[in-house]
């Protein structure tokens, strides 16, 4: 009975209404916890998957040797590898692109790579300006691997323990 | 130059006489109400995205100027840019005709409205029967907007908010009845000085209930959450406005807000006594706070129920349209009529807060 | 010419020609619109005669009630313009017959004598601050308290009248019970079951 009378109440006076008005109010002078992207960025783990790259040996050879296990394990056939005998007698790509577009970021490619040649960056925030910009081929590649050479030896040495 | 000017200005002068000059006073005024206003409604926006992102527990707008604060002029330069795309086998006449016919009617109403005491552009002796009036007329925008866009969501969503609309603005009205049969005039003026002396003489305070039936009916008559059936995005993308792009829905836009101001001026009008300082007839706080001018007072109290509708919109899932419907016809409508009959009662007894 | 007058001659162009329109459109929506500028017209009119209550009270219930329903029906409607035309020629003589029949009997009607200018005499000019609401208040509860009652009852009664006819036949439309679903508690809706810890591992 009491019960009773106390819903009825509570009902009349809006009750339920009320408790929703009180929740926003309160969340209203809460502090915000809103990133501001571009200045502020959240931290990002060091297997985070991004833009791809391919790396040199510190000699400045670069490490590809044009096996194709990426292009054969890669599940969305985004990565095409053309490849022809240089002077000096080594394999080497004469053409390496990656559509972005068909890429799925699985990784696969930088695991299967026996030299660690084509590897994932922590890069995410790119943007094409023409449609033809969503294949990146060798040259880019290479490009994206000499800039972040020193964040992508950091973020493999942070993961190397737990390989 | 100067000259020929000089005597243009003279040659005008048997016209002024002639009720020119009352004409031009009346289009001045109206423009001096009508420029604030639109700077007011573009600052709502600001205000509504702030407001809602912090009770998100996000920041809202901060990009543009500081704090964003040049946001609104962005969205205004963003929608004068856009194209302005016809449906095909839509009826071009009436899909144009249908934002002006809702934005036309959500002008007229300030017409009437006094914002002070003498401060006003027209004083008419039917004021409130004639916000109401104008106020109705406004539902042809969204019943031709629905209609002439030749699309089936817009359809849907006008023929759910044209039945909503006429079925809360009897609710409005039989509201609006009891605060006419205390103030006893349909003058907005005379309601508002019906109600000086100080908050405990306004009539939120004995018509608590109907001001609460009030405020819902407003949210419905302005098509805001928790009641915006006409666009409920979840459930019919964008209603009526789903073939609207530009200018065209800017207009929808801004008619929306210019009635969300109208409303909360209203329940000030009605029920917080207009521009009267709350603290009349108290002894020491009356000449503490006489310097406040009465528009201040009637902004602040505005400004109020502005947040209020924000503060709902971020607090409460949309109802859905049999309940809202049931709302009114089984709760609000039997509910008013009795107080109605209560408030007529004790009106004519002298019972009570009424006299 | 007085400028009342230049506002006379405007709405009354207003109120005619749009009315004419009104009937020879052919466009449903379109008709209801120009109907809406006949009774804006109208209510102009009616305001420059002081009537200013009537004049909102005409916006307010026709335009703003009767005519939306106008609309929701159109909106509903299948709008063929062909099965609209087809019976034209077989309806034209009794239409323009009704219509010479309304026409004549309005003439008679007007040239009576009770309408005369004559006998009724130019109507009262009042000030600005007259208020003819209290005018009509006064009558409307006074004087014709009885048949104001007596209308209210029969708008009662029709309303009652149509509500019993939607329902005359059993509606056949699954209901919500709404009470029950806002009152419903959680043990009427929930059920903890008490499970044995080692029921599992017969299973395996």
């Amino acid at each position: 009975m009491m019960k009773k009378v106390k819903k009825l109440v509570n009902d009349f006076s809006l009750g339920e209404l009320r408790t929703g008005l009180k929740v926003t109010s309160k969340e209203f002078v809460n502090k915000k916890i809103t990133v501001q992207f571009p200045e502020e960025r959240t931290p990002i783990s060091p297997r985070f998957r991004g833009l791809h790259a391919l790396r040199r040996y510190p000699n400045g050879e670069e490490r590809c040797i044009a096996c194709k296990l990426c292009e054969a394990v890669c599940p969305a056939n985004a990565i095409t590898i053309d490849s022809e005998m240089r002077e000096d007698g080594t394999r080497r790509t004469t053409q390496y692109d990656i559509d972005l577009f068909k890429c799925i970021f699985c990784g696969f490619c930088e695991e299967a790579c026996p030299v660690d040649a084509i590897v994932e960056t922590h890069i995410f925030d790119y943007a094409f300006e023409s449609r033809e910009g969503s294949v990146i081929d060798k040259k880019g590649l290479l490009e994206i691997g000499d800039k972040n050479e020193s964040a992508i030896n950091k973020a493999r040495e942070e993961d190397s323990k737990y390989r | 130059m100067w000259q020929s000017f000089v005597d243009l200005t003279h040659q005008l002068i048997p016209w002024f006489d002639g009720g020119l000059a009352d004409i031009l006073i009346i289009v001045i005024k109206g423009l001096a109400l009508i420029f604030p206003l639109i700077i007011m409604m573009a600052y709502m926006t600001y205000a509504e995205r702030k407001v809602i992102g912090f009770m998100q527990l996000r920041i809202g707008p901060n990009r543009v100027g500081p704090f964003g604060l040049l946001q609104p002029f962005a969205d205004v330069f963003k929608m004068l840019f856009k194209e302005v795309i016809f449906p095909s086998k839509s009826n071009i006449y009436l899909f144009l005709l249908a934002p002006i016919l809702a934005f036309v009617p959500a002008v007229a109403v300030w017409a009437v409205v006094p914002l002070g005491e003498d401060f006003y552009i027209a004083n008419i002796d039917v004021s409130l029967l004639y916000v109401m009036a104008i106020g109705s007329v406004g539902v042809y925008g969204i019943v031709l907007a629905g209609w002439a866009s030749n699309s089936k969501y817009p359809l849907l969503g006008a023929l759910r908010s044209t039945a909503l609309l006429i079925s809360y603005e009897l609710v409005i009205g039989f509201v609006l009845v009891t605060v006419v049969m205390i103030a006893s005039s349909v003058n907005l003026n005379t309601v508002v000085e019906s109600q000086s002396g100080g908050i405990l003489n306004w009539y939120w305070i004995p018509l608590f209930p109907m001001m609460i039936v009030f405020w819902i009916g407003a949210l419905v008559e302005t098509n805001r959450a928790p009641f915006d059936v006409v666009e409920g995005e979840s459930e019919i993308v964008g209603g009526t406005h789903v073939e609207y792009s530009g200018m065209p829905f800017a207009l929808f836009f801004m008619a929306e807000y210019f009635n969300m101001i109208f409303m909360a001026l209203l329940a000030v009008l009605m029920f917080f006594g207009g521009w009267h300082s709350p603290f009349e007839g108290i002894p020491f706080l009356e000449g503490l706070f006489e310097f406040v001018p009465d528009l201040i007072w009637l902004l602040f109290k505005m400004s109020f129920f502005l947040f209020l509708y924000f503060w709902i919109r971020a607090s409460f899932p949309r109802f859905r349209y049999d309940q809202i419907m049931r709302l009114c016809w089984k709760v609000f409508l039997p509910f008013t009529i009795v107080w109605i009959f209560v408030v007529a009662l004790m009106t004519q007894l002298g019972i009570g807060p009424w006299f | 010419m007085e400028f009342t007058s230049i506002l006379f001659y405007v709405f009354s162009l207003f109120f005619v020609g749009s009315s004419f329109v009104m009937i020879v459109s052919r466009n449903t929506a379109k008709a209801a619109l120009w109907l809406i500028l006949t009774f804006f017209s109208a209510a102009s009119l009616w305001l420059l005669l002081e009537a200013e209550f009537l004049a909102i009270t005409l916006i307010l219930i026709y335009v703003g009630a009767v005519m939306v329903l106008f609309m929701f029906v159109i909106k509903m409607l299948d709008t063929d313009q062909s099965t609209l035309r087809a019976q034209f020629t077989r309806y034209l003589p009794l239409g323009i017959f009704v219509s010479l029949i309304v026409i004549v009997q309005m003439t008679l009607v007007l040239n009576a004598g009770p309408f005369d200018l004559d006998t009724v005499g130019l109507p009262e000019q009042h000030g600005a601050s007259y208020s003819n609401i209290t005018a009509i208040a006064q009558q409307l509860y006074t004087v014709y308290v009885y048949p104001f009652e007596l209308a209210a009852i029969l708008l009662l009664i029709a309303i009652i009248a149509a509500i019993t006819l939607v329902h005359r036949t059993q509606v056949k439309s699954k209901k919500q019970n709404i009470s029950e679903q806002i009152n419903v508690q959680a043990k009427d809706r929930m059920r903890f079951a008490s499970i044995k810890k080692n029921s599992t591992k017969e299973s395996k």
